[in-house]
């Protein structure tokens, strides 16, 4: 699909610059339908389990109604407080309503982007690209490359130890004072594991500087220019409708 | 290769680990180090590749020169290319997601053009069979295909000499032997120096040109041809922690003082007049516990097990078999799916009564000294100065328990699990990657446990250990029970689909018997 094949510099890019230029804006109509058209790009140009993409959507919603309601409930005082919208059974200011909503829509737009490059970009291919285009040190990439191979091994690690100090008899000491026994057999292995694979990269003739070749060769191709150019005009478009229908607005430190 | 009155000191010990080490490396030759643990080997190692004296924090003296010119002079990753390392932990040696990408790794360090990597990277992967993995994923290899994918890493590399650090000491007896073949077929075919450093030797002994041994105390004491060394040195090596093979071991205790010692089963058979001895295996209790048509997740379903009281069982089978499984149901770690486990003693104070010793000791460890490490549970003193002495650690009360040698971490964590009297012990693997004495010193202490009536479930791939202590042996085959009995029903069956090895007494015995064609 196409997503799934965008050069991932490029990708990450434009969603930083999206993001950039949404932060400017204040109103809660663009960032809602923005989010509306990011989420239908997602689906239509990626390849992903759409299952999972709901499930890792729920928890930001759950936030973004959260920071409606904390957002409207902890308010300043409005400057036009006549001027109320009736919430099921609760009056509160227009103005303030439109500043949560601005805000909700706001995270929901910017977690949809991120689940765009999450659930569209391959780990290796987006620290490789990292290192071609963005000139990235291969030292700090391959590094967090070892580092993410790390974290299963960290998670059954924990769960091993949990299971030998309950064999021990722990647990009549407080929380506090059992997470600290964790802490050492964790940090030692760790440690150890981390010096293991330096040295192991090391002998392979890993020195950590930007002389090297790569196996795989990521390039920026001329197709890949379509995302920006796509995102851009989807997002022009929107301020254009903003300005025509008149609720455009910078952000101007509201809250 | 050449390395002249090498000596090494760290900044944070008290007595050099290496200490005038003088030898010499020829070309295709395959040369086998033996040490103990703790005796300087891996440091020895990074002294070879250079690592050493690049990254030390301590001093080094002597000179390693690889084709007359000094290593410690050679530029940063230029070494690469000339000694090439295996280790001996499979899981810490990669960096990459994927095979292709783990042996291509290194041909990017050395600047190989991208068109012709994925050549070399297929050629590797041919040379040690994992061509069909060439897509993937590292972690889903089993330990011994890993050790071949850092061997393919390496010969991708095309240096001219290879050190193999412990490669198979984490590796099943069948796993070691298959990479201990691939190593002979690839030194036939390729012109490659092999410097294997281990322990043990007796997997290594038809590969071996020449051997290097190494003291405790950091030198070398024999460089020569095996068969003299070990006519020479049979029963030094034992204190010094290598493991002598199993048929010098039985020529000398048959009485044959003399040298020259047979080094394998074939060799010593002729010599034999009788067959060798089966160990008396004792007779089993009635039954202790019960796991009637467990199931755990989808892991294995409907598997019934008898443990009976004052029973050795030997749990064992390949990798990933599903021993650990059935091990941390039995001791009640994990909870069953479904099924029942029945067990003498109430839930509530279930380890209280059952012991259970996990394959890494510091998991287990939860206090700052050996001392309280054994009084955690409430024990008096007189118990713990008595388990102290048991496991040969009285000295060593006040240190920490992570700053002890492996052997002595894997004892204390025996007699922690023992502090309370406890009648049944769970010991997952606990001989791996041990030295020839620890694992003796272990199994002793084990053995006599036994006698005094714990009952002892143990996870092995050591066909030997359980010939010689298991009264009964549970045999996993895709995780599922293969076979429940005897240890000597067990010999007559076909070993070789569940993965094992046979003993080295039955090898020995066949042979005698003659009824075993072994190609030369």
């Amino acid at each position: 699909m196409y997503l799934n094949n965008l050069n991932p510099s490029v990708k990450a890019l434009t969603i930083l610059g999206l993001v950039v230029a949404l932060a400017l804006l204040f109103d809660p109509v663009t960032p809602a339908l923005f989010t509306l058209c990011t989420i239908a790009v997602t689906f239509l140009f990626g390849d992903f389990r759409r299952k999972y993409y709901l499930f890792y959507l729920i928890p930001f919603t759950i936030f973004a109604i959260g920071m409606l309601w904390t957002t409207i409930a902890f308010a300043d005082a409005p400057k036009n407080p006549a001027e109320t919208i009736g919430l099921i059974w609760w009056e509160v200011p227009r103005e303030d309503v439109l500043v949560a909503l601005s805000l909700s829509f706001r995270v929901l737009a910017f977690a949809t982007m991120s689940l765009l490059f999450i659930f569209t970009t391959n780990m290796v291919e987006f620290l490789l690209s990292l290192m071609q285009q963005l000139r990235l040190p291969p030292k700090l990439a391959y590094g967090i490359m070892a580092g993410y191979r790390f974290l299963p091994m960290l998670t059954t690690e924990f769960r091993q130890i949990r299971a030998a100090h309950r064999v021990r008899g722990m647990g009549r000491e407080s929380r506090w004072k059992r997470y600290r026994r964790f802490a050492v057999p964790l940090l030692a292995g760790a440690i150890r594991k981390a010096e293991r694979t330096a040295v192991a990269m090391e002998s392979k003739g890993f020195t950590g500087t930007r002389e090297r070749t790569f196996y795989r060769n990521i390039r920026v191709r001329k197709k890949d220019w379509l995302f920006p150019a796509g995102m851009g005009a989807i997002f022009l478009l929107l301020i254009l409708l903003s300005l025509r229908f008149d609720y455009f607005s910078w952000y101007q430190g509201q809250l | 290769m050449n390395v002249q009155n090498l000596s090494l000191q760290y900044d944070d010990m008290d007595a050099p680990i290496l200490q005038n080490v003088t030898f010499s490396l020829g070309e295709k030759e395959c040369v086998l180090l033996l040490g103990a643990s703790g005796s300087g080997k891996s440091t020895l190692s990074r002294c070879l590749t250079g690592i050493y004296p690049k990254e030390l924090e301590g001093t080094m003296e002597g000179e390693v020169t690889f084709e007359g010119k000094p290593v410690k002079d050679a530029a940063t990753g230029t070494m690469s290319r000339r000694v090439g390392t295996v280790f001996q932990d499979p899981e810490t040696q990669f960096c990459m997601l994927t095979v292709e990408d783990e042996v291509a790794f290194g041909l990017e360090n050395i600047c190989v053009p991208s068109e012709k990597m994925e050549k070399r990277v297929e050629t590797a992967l041919e040379e040690v069979g994992l061509l069909h993995k060439k897509e993937a994923a590292v972690i889903s290899l089993s330990g011994g295909e890993k050790q071949k994918l850092a061997l393919a890493c390496i010969l991708a590399m095309e240096p001219p000499v290879i050190v193999l650090d412990e490669p198979t000491a984490n590796l099943d007896p069948v796993a070691t032997d298959e990479f201990v073949s691939l190593l002979r077929s690839l030194k036939e075919l390729k012109n490659i120096t092999i410097f294997v450093i281990e322990h043990d030797l007796d997997p290594w002994i038809d590969i071996t040109d020449r051997v290097l041994m190494l003291g405790r105390n950091g030198s070398l004491f024999y460089d020569g041809p095996l068969q003299q060394g070990v006519d020479r040195y049979a029963r030094s090596l034992y204190e010094e922690g290598i493991a002598v093979p199993g048929a010098v071991r039985v020529a000398m205790e048959s009485g044959r003082t003399a040298p020259p010692y047979p080094l394998t089963a074939r060799g010593l058979a002729p010599g034999l007049s009788a067959p060798l001895k089966a160990p008396p295996h004792r007779e089993n209790g009635p039954s202790l516990m019960q796991a009637s048509g467990i199931s755990y997740k989808s892991i294995f379903s409907n598997v019934n097990v008898t443990i009976s009281e004052g029973s050795f069982t030997a749990i064992t089978g390949p990798n990933g078999s599903g021993k650990t499984t059935l091990c941390r149901l039995l001791a009640g770690i994990d909870p069953v799916s479904s099924g029942r486990i029945t067990r003498p003693f109430p839930d509530k104070d279930w380890f209280q009564h059952a012991g259970y010793v996990f394959q890494n000791p510091e998991h287990q460890f939860l206090t700052d000294s050996v001392w309280e490490e054994l009084a955690y549970s409430g024990a008096e003193d007189e118990k713990i100065e008595e388990l102290l002495e048991w496991c040969g650690l009285t000295d060593r009360k006040e240190f920490h328990p992570f700053t002890l040698s492996q052997g002595e971490k894997r004892r204390l964590s025996v007699a922690t699990m023992l502090v309370k009297n406890q009648e049944i012990l769970f010991l997952d693997e606990p001989t791996f990657g041990q030295d020839a004495k620890s694992t003796s010193r272990l199994m002793n202490l084990l053995e006599e446990k036994h006698r005094a009536g714990t009952t002892i479930v143990m996870i092995t791939h050591d066909m030997d250990l359980v010939d010689r202590y298991a009264t009964r042996v549970v045999v996993m085959k895709d995780r599922k029970i293969g076979f429940t009995g005897d240890p000597d029903e067990l010999w007559n069956e076909d070993l070789a689909a569940f993965q094992l090895k046979e003993p080295f007494r039955v090898r020995t015995n066949r042979l005698i018997k003659g009824d075993m064609y072994v190609p030369q």
